[in-house]
């Protein structure tokens, strides 16, 4: 009733007006005549009345709505006014698409990348775990195997403690031999994580990871993508490294951990390894207990492993990471800010330059808003009919820039960038609509200030006195110059980003790198279980090397055990036998298992000794065999680190210092290389040689030509020697490296754009805000040039005025750059944050755009014939 | 009594005035006016540019409803009754007139 009655009235107000109106007009004309009953005269009657129009007006005012009905008129008459203004409507909507159509496009893959949440229950309880070694420098590294079982044994902080093992696997019996993820996950990881399957069921600890039923579950994206999102999947079998495994469930979709193809279980172990560190480790907060006491609770747990396994875990430690840092980390998190903080800046310049248009235009209606307060408008209805205007261009510039953005993402999209996470799950969702909503509001409001502030309540009765002659105020003049000097500012925020970014995308794309991409194709190769028994692997290794050898179109070809540039880095600890300096902590260099052909495939020069041949075996004894004669090659760096003064070569060095006694010969030193990708420091390396039991799978072949058109060939050699092989990852090398600073390339790309928009916005700015103040001036400077002045005095003129705020924009800019720079150093790649080429160049670029732009009307005053001129007058 | 003190007539005290006459029975608007006119003894004139904004605030408020009727004359006229509601606000604000004018008697009456 409370409710529905306003409702109704509100209503009855605005969807039947007229028989309002027409019931108010019969009750008035009742209420005169009965006054005329009582024996009053007509005229009495409507003196008493006092106006029936001023009476009908004071009663719509009170009714439901009336603040409504008005706005629906003012709306009407706005868009009449845009109407007959095509190319403000069209020039303004197209400014506000640009920058909300941006606006939307970043922010809708900040928030798919850092705001929307994690597909877990309770996500705020699950941690990560990871080990450490503080006083080896090692702050974050994964567990071992026996070091996660005891964590899970004696922690009293965790509900659940669970365990994420990567490995692969070739899927075979269905079609072409397939790699696949097979992730080895321990009892509850799942439950750990709060997800559940969305088909089937999770393993029972009991019976699936007791290991009597091989049983698997798949990712979500896999199961669509591979069996067609088949509801019938479960029962079925699926034949992975030669082994039939049941599936029994099938995850929902999201990232991370769940995202992967395929989830067996990783049973306990009695005797679980120590030493290697491939485990990573989730936690499920138990109720009550904080990341600081568990924190506590894990040190003491480190303090008793270190005492019971002083070998493999002298100085262990934990570090609890929070599911927030998941998804993006650091660096990423940085560029989607730094992006975010752009695209504002792009956004509040197409705000500005709005206002200066909406502020011209003001001009011409100056009269009319005179006449509506003479008339008893009131200052905030005045203000409510100008802002009209800016929301109503805002709303066509929100809608006409969610297509744009669409569009735009979809084209993001296609480029597949690695880096940004999640970034195929970005889209309109409604958190970014509402985001779109509030930015259009806010633009309208912004852009529709300066207007609505200039509205002459106060000059009525010279505004109504100056006619029909436009003119605008000297503040109005004013306001304007300072609207330019923000968009310059800004614009040079901007430029800079940009022009950071690309000079530190050059560098990275020209530092030495140390290996060659040019015609080197990559591709992987997966062994099954039989390759690595009695030699079966070296055995196909050696004849697939022979086979490409005998292909015309291949120079060069090598395996490694992890790819460059995008793989994992294993390192160990290595020194001199004996150390040359004491007392220093071993250097942690990456190791990496290779075939001799590797260093030419690669193109990493030898620099002493010799490469590896077929003399040279793998580190680790065979099962039953002698200790092999160890050789290893090393990198340059690594020879300087810990040979200062010597030839490396024929000396003894100690491999896995620390966690175990390995010597072994330097054969040979090679050139450095990024291993990690171009922007981290080139790698320590020690290369090990590879053999029966050390078999690597990354293949690197450099070719005569297009390294792509080989690649038939050599699946053809593959399959000759074993069908069942996997080949995966075929790439060139050069798309490998492409993809590896994908996301340089994206915030690079995209800053570049707004900057581009920016400067393009900015220089209209100042044209349009030149252009009018000399149309203005136009009497003034005819007279001028009839009292002599010249038209190069007119142009300086001119330019002065035009360059004022410009100039002043450039101060402020350069004064906010260097405020802001310290956000983006981290972003940087060889250039400083505060680099003096990129300052000057965009302050030299604004300050010559601007010229340009200034130069037009400025011509156009040096033009000016004094005798039209002072006719106008 | 000044007449001058009509123009000053408060709103809230003519939402109770017309809530009074409407006490006893419906009335049209002329009626509310010259009802008020005469309990008042002639002090308040409502004049019509500020009884019907009332009386259509009132009725939005929900305090009255109105239809159409005949008058005593047989004119067609609009009619307003106290609802359920607006009897309820006739008697919150008797009581706050008869506390405020209780209050106001005893400030000026004491010496």
């Amino acid at each position: 009733m409370t409710f529905w009655r306003p409702m109704r009235m509100l209503w009855r107000n605005l969807a039947r007006r007229r028989r309002v109106e027409e019931d108010l007009d019969e009750e008035l004309r009742s209420y005169r005549a009965m006054l005329e009953d009582e024996g009053l005269s007509r005229r009495e009657a409507l003196m008493e009345m006092d106006g029936m129009e001023r009476i009908k007006e004071e009663v719509r005012d009170v009714r439901l709505g009336a603040t409504l009905g008005q706005m629906a008129a003012e709306l009407r008459q706005s868009l009449r006014g845009l109407r007959r203004n095509p190319g403000l409507t069209v020039v303004g909507t197209a400014m506000l698409a640009l920058g909300m159509g941006a606006s939307t496009v970043v922010f809708s893959i900040f928030y798919s990348a850092l705001m929307q949440p994690l597909p877990f229950r309770d996500v705020g309880r699950v941690v990560e775990l990871a080990e450490t070694r503080l006083a080896r420098g090692i702050g974050e590294a994964a567990f071992s195997e026996a070091n996660f079982w005891d964590v899970r044994a004696q922690n009293h902080s965790f509900s659940d403690v669970a365990t994420y093992h990567y490995d692969e696997a070739n899927l075979t019996g269905a079609g072409p031999a397939e790699k696949v993820t097979q992730i080895e996950v321990s009892p509850e990881f799942f439950a750990t994580l709060g997800v559940s399957p969305v088909l089937g069921r999770d393993f029972s600890s009991q019976a699936d990871h007791g290991g009597q039923d091989a049983v698997v579950i798949l990712g979500n994206r896999y199961w669509r993508t591979r069996f067609g999102a088949d509801p019938g999947i479960l029962g079925k079998t699926l034949r992975l490294d030669e082994r039939a495994f049941t599936v029994v469930g099938v995850l929902p979709p999201g990232e991370p951990w769940i995202d992967e193809q395929t989830y067996v279980p990783f049973p306990h172990r009695p005797d679980a390894d120590r030493s290697s560190w491939e485990f990573s480790v989730i936690a499920r907060l138990a109720p009550g207990v904080t990341p600081q006491s568990a924190r506590a609770d894990l040190q003491r747990i480190a303090g008793t492993l270190a005492r019971a396994y002083p070998k493999d875990d002298a100085g262990i430690g934990f570090h609890v990471e929070p599911s927030s840092t998941w998804v993006a980390g650091a660096t990423t998190r940085r560029a989607l800010w730094v992006l975010l903080a752009a695209v504002t800046f792009l956004l509040l310049i197409a705000c500005l330059n709005l206002a200066n248009l909406l502020l011209a235009r003001g001009m011409s209606r100056q009269r009319e808003i005179a006449v509506r307060t003479a008339l008893g408008a009131s200052r905030g209805r005045l203000v409510r009919f100008v802002m009209m205007e800016s929301l109503l261009l805002s709303g066509f510039g929100a809608v006409l820039g969610l297509a744009l953005a669409y569009g735009a993402l979809h084209a993001i999209q296609a480029l597949e960038i690695r880096d940004i996470p999640r970034l195929a799950d970005a889209g309109l969702h409604p958190w970014v609509l509402g985001f779109a909503v509030a930015t259009a509001i806010l633009t309208g409001v912004l852009s529709g200030m300066a207007p609505a502030w200039q509205a002459p309540v106060s000059r009525i009765a010279a505004a109504l006195r100056e006619g029909d002659r436009q003119t605008g105020s000297r503040g109005q003049g004013r306001l304007r110059a300072v609207l330019v000097t923000g968009e310059v500012a800004l614009s040079f925020l901007l430029l800079v980003g940009a022009g950071l970014l690309i000079r530190s995308f050059t560098q990275l794309m020209n530092v030495n790198r140390g290996f060659q991409t040019e015609n080197r194709l990559l591709f992987a190769v997966t062994f099954p279980g039989p390759y690595r028994q009695n030699g079966a692997g070296k055995h196909f290794l050696d004849r697939f090397f022979e086979d490409l050898a005998a292909m015309p179109q291949v120079i060069a070809a090598g395996a490694v055990n992890q790819r460059p540039v995008e793989g994992l880095n294993f390192g160990m600890g290595i020194d001199a036998a004996p150390p040359r300096q004491a007392g220093r902590r071993a250097p942690w260099a990456g190791w990496r298992v290779v075939s001799p052909g590797y260093f030419r495939a690669v193109g990493l020069p030898l620099l002493k000794g010799r490469w590896f041949d077929e003399r040279d075996r793998p580190v680790w004894a065979e099962r039953g065999q002698p200790e092999p004669d160890r050789r290893v090659v090393i990198s340059e760096r690594l020879a300087k680190l810990i040979f200062p003064q010597e030839d490396p070569i024929g000396k003894r060095v100690a491999l896995w210092k620390g966690q175990g006694l390995m010597e072994a010969d330097v054969v040979g030193v090679v050139g450095d290389m990024r291993e990690r990708g171009l922007a981290s420091d080139p790698t320590l390396t020690v290369y090990l040689p590879y053999g029966r039991n050390a078999l690597p799978g990354e293949f690197v072949v450099h070719t005569r030509g297009n390294p792509m058109a080989v690649m038939p060939a050599i699946r053809a050699a593959i399959t000759a020697l074993d069908a069942n092989l996997p080949i995966s990852d075929v790439r060139s090398f050069d798309e490998v490296v492409h993809r590896s600073v994908g996301q340089q390339r994206f915030q690079t790309l995209l800053l570049g754009v707004f900057s581009g928009l920016a400067l393009l916005l900015a220089t209209t700015g100042i044209y349009g805000v030149l252009s009018y103040a000399m149309s203005r001036r136009t009497a003034e400077i005819g007279l001028r040039v009839a009292l002599g002045a010249s038209g190069g005095s007119i142009l300086r003129m001119a330019m002065v005025q035009g360059m004022r705020p410009v100039l002043a924009g450039l101060g402020l800019g350069a004064v906010g750059a260097w405020w802001l720079s310290r956000y983006v150093g981290s972003l940087l790649f060889g250039v400083k944050a505060l680099d003096a080429v990129t300052y000057c160049a965009v302050a030299a670029l604004l300050a010559i755009t601007a010229l340009a732009a200034c130069y037009v009307p400025g011509r156009r005053a040096m033009r000016i014939d004094p005798a039209v001129a002072l006719r106008i007058e | 009594m000044p007449s001058t003190s009509a123009t000053s007539l408060l709103q809230g005290t003519l939402d109770v005035l017309i809530l009074k006459a409407l006490a006893l029975e419906p009335m049209h608007g002329l009626g509310i006016s010259r009802r008020i006119a005469q309990v008042t003894g002639g002090t308040f004139q409502v004049k019509p540019g500020s009884l019907f904004p009332a009386l259509h605030r009132m009725e939005e408020a929900g305090w009255l409803s109105a239809e159409w009727g005949e008058s005593d004359r047989n004119r067609r006229a609009k009619f307003y009754r106290l609802t359920k509601a607006g009897r309820k606000q006739l008697k919150d604000e008797t009581d706050q007139w008869a506390r405020i004018s209780a209050a106001m008697a005893s400030a000026l009456e004491t010496p």
